[in-house]
């Protein structure tokens, strides 16, 4: 989760951006360490900087780095072409990397031809049992085929081994509430209550949920609801009646 | 008391700084020595679980408080079910890891270069400095102290009645081996492989080998105190460290200086043991 102060630098960043100031590359690898998802803006700044030779010289090693956040911001705004360009040039400098194959993958996940990307990532993934990100495109795939059972066994298998991802758990919580499943989404709630205690969003969506489950869960939405005020001095007082 | 000596500058242009440059520049070579050799290890998918599951254990521990009474009792029979839980490790399967670990080559070998590229250049420049820079006076400690440093500090100087505070060029090799970590993690940046004092002292121990299966720990926290939330591993973890704090300063205080000799043979030999058992997670 951002902080405040952070997401307040970001903001400032981004404004100052938009409006001509310099600080791209300070805004971009602000939004890459906070893995947040601001993809146009990426985009936009991204491309200023690469299509300047005098500014891509000047980033270095750094140059690759953003060639990739650039590619990822393409995919997710759907200018394909722009994409296939920065893959382009990171697989004639890292030619056979497993990074890149990583980002081909995902391109054949943006165009849409889900077979060939699906067979892609198992390809990856023999190679490397163990990378979380490919695992988590699978899961992610198989949810915008609308397949959410099958994103649900996805996100099962990875969990099993990786339990820790609190992300995966969130993700899964809320596949569960689409599909009404309260008490396995209840069980991930809790798990994210348990790995950030101090997040009041979790105790939140797991107080939201508990009247859902049964009646009687109402007395727990009432606790939870309070604990989750405690934590927030500012935030909102629900203080719900059973 | 202390009649003031006056030392030469020339000790300070070609001792001090010369030596500290020395060292700097043998850390920086060492880490990029290491980052050559590294080779690019595939992590184990049963140790990643084992680490994840750890985690997972960790936070039912600190956030019990949070969920209801139900779902902590099923999740605490799901870490340590006696059939079938994820952190049961019978008393035999724990051994067994241990021996696995020893037969390993990779991570052996993994663990045994890392630790002879932070020996080999230790050992190497001390004998060096002992060789040419002893015999005299290198430095004044802006504080005083006690006699019981002398033999340490002041080890080529055969005048017992020089002020402790004057120490000989070994003691400001030790000082710049422990000082110049901040240093290095100035210049080469958060990951570098330069803090070894730190892995010294946490597994220069004595005899204590954390790694001995730290499923086998916490299962024998969740078993035995069931009802009551106690880190035991928490407690094995801090007795560690303080072991091998008192550990260290037992040796370094010793009347004879070979005794810091002795202890540095034993942080090899330790760490050469406990470089087989490879922390899990």
């Amino acid at each position: 989760m951002v902080s405040k102060t952070e997401e307040a630098q970001v903001n400032r960043l981004e404004n100052q951006v938009d409006n001509g100031g310099g600080g791209a590359w300070e805004y971009l690898c602000l939004v890459r360490k906070l893995k947040l998802r601001r993809s146009d803006k990426v985009l936009k700044h991204g491309l200023s900087i690469l299509n300047d030779p005098s500014k891509r010289s000047s980033l270095g090693h750094e140059e690759w780095t953003l060639y990739e956040q650039v590619a990822i911001a393409a995919m997710d705004c759907q200018c394909l072409d722009v994409a296939k360009g920065c893959i382009n040039v990171l697989q004639k400098k890292f030619p056979g990397s497993k990074r890149v194959g990583r980002l081909e993958a995902m391109l054949l996940e943006a165009k849409g031809s889900w077979a060939e990307a699906g067979k892609a990532y198992s390809s990856l993934l023999e190679d490397n049992a163990l990378d979380q990100v490919i695992h988590k495109r699978r899961a992610a795939m198989e949810k915008a085929q609308g397949n959410l059972s099958g994103a649900i066994e996805c996100l099962n298998k990875y969990l099993e081994i990786f339990m820790a991802d609190h992300d995966a758990w969130r993700e899964l919580a809320e596949i569960y509430v689409s599909l009404q499943m309260y008490k396995q989404a209840a069980f991930c709630y809790e798990e994210l209550i348990l790995s950030q205690p101090t997040n009041p969003l979790c105790h939140l969506a797991y107080a939201d949920l508990s009247p859902k489950r049964s009646p009687l869960r109402a007395c727990e939405a009432a606790g939870c609801h309070c604990s989750c005020s405690n934590m927030e001095p500012d935030g909102n007082k629900k203080d719900s009646a059973p | 008391m202390a009649e003031d000596l006056v030392l030469d500058t020339a000790i300070r242009d070609w001792v001090l700084i010369p030596l500290s440059v020395v060292m700097v520049l043998i850390g920086v070579l060492r880490y990029f020595v290491s980052k050559l050799m590294r080779s690019s290890q595939l992590p184990d998918a049963k140790i990643v679980k084992e680490g994840q599951v750890i985690v997972r254990a960790r936070n039912l521990r600190a956030g019990a408080n949070f969920i209801p009474a139900k779902s902590f009792r099923a999740r605490r029979a799901y870490f340590s079910n006696e059939e079938n839980g994820l952190l049961f490790v019978p008393k035999g399967q724990a051994q067994n890891a241990q021996a696995q670990m020893f037969s390993d080559p990779n991570m052996a070998m993994d663990m045994m270069k890392k630790n002879l590229s932070m020996i080999i250049p230790q050992t190497l420049t001390f004998a060096w400095v002992n060789f040419f820079f002893s015999g005299f006076v290198a430095a004044k400690i802006p504080f005083p102290l006690t006699q019981r440093f002398r033999s340490m500090l002041q080890n080529g100087i055969d005048l017992s009645t020089v002020d402790v505070s004057y120490v000989s060029s070994r003691s400001w090799y030790f000082l710049n081996l422990f000082g110049l970590r901040g240093l290095f993690s100035l210049i080469l940046g958060e990951e570098n492989a330069m803090d070894d004092t730190q892995r010294m002292m946490q597994m220069g121990g004595f005899g204590f080998d954390p790694s001995k299966g730290m499923l086998y720990w916490y299962s024998l926290g969740q078993r035995d105190g069931g009802k009551i939330i106690q880190s035991l591993w928490l407690g094995e973890e801090h007795t560690v460290l303080v072991t091998n704090l008192i550990g260290m300063w037992v040796a370094s205080s010793g009347s004879d200086c070979q005794m810091l000799a002795l202890y540095q043979i034993f942080v090899v030999l330790c760490l050469v043991r406990s470089s087989i058992f490879v922390p899990i997670g």
